[in-house]
């Protein structure tokens, strides 16, 4: 089953996130507490478009449909209209059979997409993948508090896709899939995303994260296939601090690139680290470009540091996230 | 027993030892405290080049030059050398030759296909065994394959190469070389090599194991334009010109290309587009109406090195109206099937009442939809729909009726599904609670107070399209609140219905694919198989092949869609001999043995190793 909701409408209501067991395991991988979510209470994912099918609490103007709460427009009646919409004072006045249409209110799937590749765990004492697991949580989180339904999705060697979740309290399943997700293996993420936006023909939001420390292109490929499909997307560039200033961890060895397994000897000298450095802005200024081109939001966080302040700061500002 | 000159070793195996040579110069290396360091990607540090180069060579002091000797000596000693009367026997070692015959080895480069650069390649290692050797072929495409078994005979080992070509499926290299390796390990010192366009990091092996092959990595040209993927979108009891087609046009190749789309059905042209692709970039290409239905063959007018992607089809299907058999007592649900039939073009509903079915049941090839009953027996050629099936039946059992019921989950995946997207939206006032079926799987579930339960089953039952519906069809299925329920129904009726029109299994190259019912035997193409039960179709060659007998032949339409084979272009070719080898076994033989004088120089060498150390610590 490919849509399974969170169980029979008349399931007992949901259990307060922090009562639950394993709990301490979940929170060793995932750098996050699920007692912490709890700081993310009042937050919504925000977004443009994106609507989807279900029904939901989402309103979109200018997308008038048939019924609802808020009127949008009025149009002639035809025949199979609802004559519970009929606008009678419009008829009174008019003579003329008016029906009433309605801002469209819907529900948004939001697409998480976590990079498990084995470059996310490089270098371990980065902490990238925990901080990556953490945020991909949050984001989980923010959008099932907003009743919004959200699928997560890990790329690696093998692609786990999680059911479609609805409830506040999936988010403890949501955890345990990221907690229980293995990292590993070589990913082309452009190909991912294109076969990932292929198998997943229902429109929404697509949160990407990723460290993308693969070439531009790539990710601008997987991009365009997304919004082909009438995603919006939103690109989280997860980084290591060892990434951004490699001083810190090495002055002298063999580089080993933890995908392929090739060699790169290296002695970093100054003049090596400030070339790095150019290199490095470069190719974030490469990513921020595919970004421009293709109109999505891209943000960057750096491993380790303050999640919440990351969520209700830099994402609030890039307008992904917005107060309730 | 193998030797240079008079000089032969009783233990070859013995050759394993030379690895403590790698840990002598690994210990050497680990005490100039050099470290690897893992990192996510290589690709910014490979724009530095390290300025310090001169300062990591290996420069090793001249301790470790004695060092070397007398471990060196003490190996020999270990290989229990012997000095012989008369020069050995040539020698040579089995070989086993893997090729990748994927369809990326088709592609074209300056001296021709890769494969057959692969073939001339593994022809001259052949040539330069012993005559006396034996050699073994295996093929490496989406399995492992022998081509031929253990022979010295070299014309059959020519007439075996030559009469290999490369399939139109991926590769997944790792299967073969482990059965390479499994087959090799029955004749100790068999040598392995790998014939492959694939880089060896991508071979599906780590670095220690791939240290046992002969690896020759063939190829460098990025090329191509490809289609990478095709999507036919056909809205349900719609002609065929309402079909839309989505093709997906990749650019491998890191130049700006220019290229034509041709599309024809059935034989006649479509449509024709010109695309400017910028390098690695995909074009979405979308076609609408469609002059008939029938076979789609795309391709791209184009002289890239690969040609095996620039070819696809695809099924558009005609689209037949509704055709239904309603067998009711009830009026109204007659009166709207009446109303549905006249609101599509060419429909046609028959609606016959339970008693008349039951005694006289219409032969031929239709869809029914039984209403509330489930009969003794229904005709052979008949695809039958059961709604709301009572209690205590056979074919649907079911627990009874609920009230209130609504749909929590469906797999969207299953084509009786296809296209809906509003079933959320779908509540029933009374249902029966299905149960579930051996012949089916549920594909929609609803909940009621306090359980869940199969609303919608669909499978194949003796040979039959089968479908059990659990809500009651009662009042005006046309407003708006059962809209969802009429969708649902007709959604299942369009399944039901498909094996009644000409259709087309659409497959991709290499990956296995239910067969379902119908006709299994290929009567034209190449590179179709059928195995097992139930059949199951691996296609090896893209393009269209015919299954079964003449007049109810059905089509096999098959594509490579493989961003892997595709993606042609690669950093560098090469060879990387093997590093690890096993010492083929020898009988012994008379001679003189040398091991004692080899000891004793290891030993002598030992001494002057330690008075040189003592020297240097005097010194310090």
């Amino acid at each position: 089953m490919s849509r399974a909701a969170d169980g029979p409408p008349e399931s007992p209501a949901p259990a307060a996130p922090g009562a639950v067991g394993g709990a301490l395991a979940i929170e060793a991988r995932t750098a996050l507490g699920i007692d912490d979510l709890h700081r993310f209470d009042g937050l919504a994912l925000h977004v443009r478009r994106g609507m989807g099918e279900r029904p939901g609490e989402r309103r979109f103007p200018g997308r008038a449909q048939a019924s609802g709460v808020e009127v949008e427009s009025y149009s002639a009646y035809t025949p199979g209209d609802d004559l519970r919409h009929l606008d009678w004072n419009a008829v009174g006045r008019l003579d003329t059979l008016v029906i009433r249409r309605f801002t469209a209110e819907r529900e948004v799937l939001f697409h998480l997409l976590l990079d498990v590749s084995a470059s996310m765990d490089a270098p371990p004492a980065d902490g990238k993948l925990a901080s990556a697991r953490a945020l991909t949580l949050a984001l989980a989180y923010i959008g099932l508090a907003a009743s919004d339904a959200v699928r997560v999705t890990c790329l690696g060697d093998t692609t786990t896709t999680s059911p479609v979740y609805r409830q506040r309290r999936s988010a403890l399943a949501v955890a345990r899939l990221l907690a229980g997700t293995e990292v590993g293996g070589r990913l082309a993420l452009g190909a991912a995303l294109e076969d990932y936006a292929r198998r997943h023909g229902e429109s929404g939001a697509a949160f990407v994260v990723s460290d993308f420390m693969t070439d531009p292109a790539e990710v601008e490929r997987g991009v365009l296939a997304l919004q082909a499909r009438r995603f919006e997307v939103h690109l989280l560039h997860l980084i290591g601090a060892s990434e951004l200033d490699p001083a810190g961890s090495f002055t002298r060895g063999v580089l080993v690139d933890v995908e392929t397994g090739a060699l790169h000897p290296m002695t970093l000298t100054t003049a090596v680290a400030a070339r790095y450095r150019e290199v490095l802005e470069q190719h974030l200024a490469a990513l921020r470009a595919v970004a421009e081109r293709t109109r999505c939001s891209y943000s960057r966080y750096v491993a380790g540091s303050d999640l919440a302040a990351f969520v209700a700061g830099d994402l609030a500002a890039h307008g992904m996230v917005r107060r309730r | 027993m193998s030797g240079v000159g008079l000089l032969s070793f009783a233990n070859p195996r013995g050759v394993v030892a030379l690895a403590a040579v790698a840990v002598l110069v690994l210990l050497y290396l680990y005490d100039r405290r050099r470290r690897t360091i893992p990192v996510g990607t290589l690709f910014l540090w490979q724009q530095i080049p390290s300025p310090a180069r001169e300062r990591q060579r290996f420069r090793p002091e001249p301790l470790f030059w004695l060092q070397l000797l007398a471990l060196t000596a003490l190996i020999v000693a270990l290989l229990r050398p012997v000095l012989e009367g008369a020069a050995p026997p040539p020698t040579g070692a089995p070989l086993v030759l893997v090729l990748d015959v994927s369809a990326s080895m088709q592609a074209a480069e300056s001296t021709g296909s890769r494969f057959a650069e692969a073939r001339r390649r593994a022809a001259a290692r052949i040539a330069a065994l012993d005559p006396a050797d034996d050699v073994l072929v295996i093929t490496a495409g989406t399995r492992p394959t022998v081509a031929l078994r253990w022979t010295n005979d070299r014309a059959v080992l020519r007439a075996a190469l030559e009469g290999l070509s490369p399939d139109d499926t991926p590769t997944d290299l790792a299967p073969a070389l482990e059965l390479a390796r499994g087959l090799a390990g029955e004749r100790p010192g068999t040598r392995i090599a790998v014939f492959t366009d694939l880089a060896p990091e991508a071979s599906g092996l780590d670095p220690a194991a791939r240290a046992r092959f002969d690896y020759v990595q063939i190829g460098r040209s990025d090329d191509n334009l490809a289609i990478a993927a095709v999507t036919v979108s056909a809205p349900p009891f719609h002609g065929p010109t309402d079909t839309t087609v989505t093709v997906d046009v990749r650019n491998y190749g890191r130049t700006t290309r220019e290229v034509v789309l041709d599309a024809r059905v059935g034989g006649a042209p479509w449509a024709r587009r010109g695309l400017t692709i910028a390098p690695r970039a995909t074009e979405h290409v979308l076609l609408t109406r469609p002059p008939a239905s029938g076979v789609l063959q795309l391709d791209l007018a184009s002289d890239d090195a690969l040609a095996v992607d620039d070819h696809a089809t695809a099924w558009i299907g005609p689209g037949a109206p509704l055709d239904l058999l309603l067998v009711t007592d009830s009026r109204e649900l007659a009166d709207t099937f009446g109303e549905i039939a006249a609101a599509i073009a060419g429909s046609r509903v028959e609606v016959m009442s339970r008693e008349r079915f039951e005694s006289a049941p219409p032969a031929g090839r239709r869809v029914a939809l039984l209403d509330g009953f489930v009969p003794a027996t229904v005709p052979l050629a008949t695809n039958a729909l059961y709604v709301a099936p009572p209690a205590g039946n056979a074919v649907c059992p079911s627990r009874g009726r609920r009230e209130d019921a609504v749909v929590v989950d469906w797999d969207a995946d299953h084509p009786a599904l296809a296209g809906l997207g509003a079933l959320q939206a779908l509540s029933v006032t009374g249902a029966s609670e299905l149960d579930a079926t051996e012949w089916g799987a549920p594909i929609v579930l609803a909940a009621a107070a306090r359980s869940a339960f199969p609303l919608l089953i669909a499978g194949e039952r003796n040979g039959r399209r089968t479908a059990c519906l659990g809500a009651e069809l009662g009042g005006p299925l046309a407003s708006s609140d059962r809209v969802p329920l009429l969708l649902l129904t007709l959604a299942t009726v369009r399944w039901l219905a498909e094996p009644f029109g000409p259709s087309a299994l659409v497959v991709e190259t290499g990956r296995p694919v239910l067969a379902g019912a119908g006709p299994t035997t290929p009567i034209t193409g190449t590179g179709i198989e059928i195995v097992g039960e139930p059949p199951v179709v691996t296609a090896a060659r893209a393009g269209i092949a015919r299954l079964g007998p003449p007049g109810g032949e059905r089509m096999v339409l098959a594509n490579l869609f493989d961003d892997r084979e595709s993606d042609i272009g690669r950093n560098d070719d090469g060879e990387w001999p093997a590093t690890i080898q096993d010492a083929p076994v020898s009988p012994a033989r008379r001679g003189r043995p040398l091991t004692l004088w080899v000891v004793a120089a290891a030993l002598a060498l030992l001494v002057v190793e330690w008075a040189a150390w003592r020297r240097t610590q005097v010194r310090r």
